[in-house]
This record gives C-alpha cells, structure tokens and sequence, in this order.
C-alpha cells in the first residue's frame, strides 16, 4: 500500500521554528524536508522543533535525512528538538542514538519551552 | 463507548507503523551467534552501536551508484540477492560473516577486515533496517567508523540502478588520522569495488558514480575518549598474544579433560 508523500509546514511558536511533518519520511523528503528547515530559520531561531505527529513511515534514508539536518542546524548553532513521536519512533530514536542529540518532548508546549539544551 | 466494542478497541490502540517489521527492535548492546573457528571473534558482543552523531571525526556522505543497464533483473532481486551473497561481493582480503539468520533487522554479522601491512581489524556490525529494496547496517563502538550504511535499488527511467551510501565520521582520533592519510580514499574505494563487482556478477560492465560530500567538517573532541574501545589497537594486541596462546593450548585443553 502506498503511503502518504511527505508534506512539510512551518510556522513560528514563541520565536521558535516549528516544522509540522507528515508522510514518509524517505529518500523523496531530501529537498522538501531541507527547504522546510531553511524556511524555519529565517528568522534565525534559537530552536527548531520537528513535528513527527503525522508522520507515519521512516526508513533509514529517512534517518540519514534527519542526521543531516541535525548537523546542519549544528553547524548554524541551532537547537533541534522533536515531539510527536510515537512509541515506535522513540525506539528507532533510541537505537540510532539521534536522541543522545536530540530532545525527545511529549508535545508541543514541552519542547518550545523547554530550557535545557540538548 | 464501550472497551468491549472490538471496533471501538481497535481504534482506540495504536496502529503498528507501516516500517516496524523492518526495523532492529530493542537493541543496547550486540550479542553475537555462533561464529566459523576461523573467525577472529572480538569487539562485537557487548558493544552499543554508535551512529553519525556519536563519532570524532569529520561527517561524510558517501554516495556510490551504479546503473545495471541491460541486466534484466527487479530492484528487489537485486536486494534478495546481495543479502544472500553479501561477503561475495568484498573486496578480497575482508570477510563478513552473516549471521544464521541473513541480513534481516536486529542480527549481528561478525566481519574480519584486512588492514594496511597485512593487520586484521575483527569488528561487527548490526542489521539495522531491512526491507525487500534496502537494507542498512549500522557499526558498534570500537569499528574504524561511527555510522551506518545503506544499499539499496531503485527503477530509474526503466533501469535498476544500484546505490550505496554512507553517513559516517571516524570513532577516535586514531582512526581519524588514517583517514586523512589514505584511509577515507580506501575506504571509499572498498565500496565502489562493492557496486562493480555487484554489477560484474550480474553481467554489467559496471561505471559507477562516486559522490563524497563533507556533511559537517567539525571534529567532535569529547569524544577522543572512544579510542579506548578501537577495535584496530584491540585486535592488534590480541595478534601479538596469538604465539602465547598457542603454547598454553595443550595444558588449557589438559584442564578441559580434552586430549
């Protein structure tokens, strides 16, 4: 069964960038996924907040993509959290280790105010 | 709404997610099968997988792709394929051994690989993601490179093309320095061999595509500390201790009760 093409919206939640996903996330997300991320630091936000609430597959190109917009927003000295992730997910966080780098939050108000860097 | 409304219950549970089947499940650190006698079986049980984010080094993306043009074989042959003969396709000198089970997600494959100045680096390495196009192996503490590795195939304009990839920094400065002094060029070359002799075997006279790209050109200090699990140093000093350990053979087995 195919699934459902990955989709990316952003807007603003206290001066922090979120970016609401939905879809696969595979190797057809690269350039929507990248241009969601640039349009959320426009404004150069402290934090970018990753929205998997809708998501409803990853491969691990999917993964790969992620890392490297992980370390992109690294390299920008930028922040990014995630919240939205289903049991499922948070393993798959937990066994690539993205979660040693990025905050895993249980909804949208955790991770915007959130205060400790991780 | 009643909670023994079967329907109502089905709703009200989580869906499984579509990708599940294809995913390791609960994996903190790799336990190694049964090995070949023949195997240098070291720094792979016990260990955790470490991805891009946990190495020293520089982060590359390396993307090798091949087109199988006139070859009459399925994305999904290929993948059926290069799972079942995966160490046929090394380069020589490097051995895999695939777990009882084959690539299939959460096992663990032992892998023997041949080093500069006929050194031998006994590492593993975990089948994180695996499904009918793609499957992706992700290294443990200790291996050359922190990261994972994905082949998979995919029809372009009516041609199955083949593709590698890997996201990966160095584990420690160690293995940092060798890749600045040839080691990523090896490395990059090990995999392009891969693809052309993937493509050979299939009866393509291959032309591969090799894109390497510097995802993140910081190397992460704090973790100078993974050089204390380097599997090369490891392997090396267990080397030295081989003609030790052949002397003790007779009074180890002796205490064994064996002849």
């Amino acid at each position: 069964m195919p699934g459902a093409e990955f989709g990316a919206e952003v807007r603003s939640h206290d001066s922090t960038g979120v970016i609401d996903l939905r879809g696969e996330i595979n190797l057809g997300a690269d350039q929507a996924l990248l241009a969601a991320y640039e349009r959320a630091a426009q404004d150069d936000p402290r934090t970018v907040v990753l929205n998997f609430a809708s998501v409803d597959y990853i491969n691990s190109t999917g993964i790969a993509l992620i890392v490297g917009l992980l370390a992109r927003a690294r390299k920008e000295h930028r922040t990014v959290r995630a919240f939205g992730l289903s049991e499922h997910y948070r393993q798959i966080f937990a066994i690539t280790r993205l979660s040693d780098f990025m905050g895993i939050y249980a909804d949208e108000d955790s991770a915007v105010t959130a205060t400790v860097s991780t | 709404m009643s909670t023994e409304d079967p329907v109502a219950a089905e709703e009200a549970a989580p869906a499984a997610s579509r990708d599940a089947a294809y995913w390791a499940k609960n994996v903190t650190t790799l336990k190694l099968g049964e090995v070949p006698a023949e195997a240098v079986n070291l720094n792979v049980t016990g260990r955790r997988v470490v991805g891009p984010v946990q190495g020293f080094g520089k982060m590359w993306q390396k993307t090798m792709r091949v087109e199988l043009r006139g070859a009459d074989v399925s994305p999904a042959e290929v993948i059926k394929l290069w799972k079942a003969e995966f160490q046929r396709f090394w380069p020589e000198r490097n051995w895999f051994y695939a777990p009882l089970e084959g690539i299939a997600p959460g096992e663990v494959a032992l892998l023997n690989l041949g080093l500069p100045g006929r050194m031998k680096l006994s590492t593993g390495v975990l089948v994180l993601y695996a499904d009918d196009e793609s499957f992706t192996l992700m290294t443990p503490e200790g291996h050359m490179l922190a990261g994972w590795i994905t082949f998979s195939a995919e029809t372009s304009g009516g041609v199955t093309v083949v593709q590698i990839q890997a996201l990966e920094r160095t584990n420690d400065p160690l293995y940092e320095l060798g890749y600045v002094f040839g080691g990523n060029r090896l490395n990059s070359r090990f995999w392009v061999q891969t693809a052309e002799n993937l493509a050979r075997h299939l009866g393509v006279e291959p032309q591969v595509e090799s894109q390497v790209v510097c995802v993140d050109r910081r190397r992460q200090w704090r973790k100078a500390g993974n050089i204390s699990k380097n599997a090369a140093v490891r392997t090396f000093v267990w080397t030295l201790g081989t003609p030790v350990r052949w002397l003790r053979r007779p009074f180890t087995r002796r205490r064994a009760g064996q002849p």
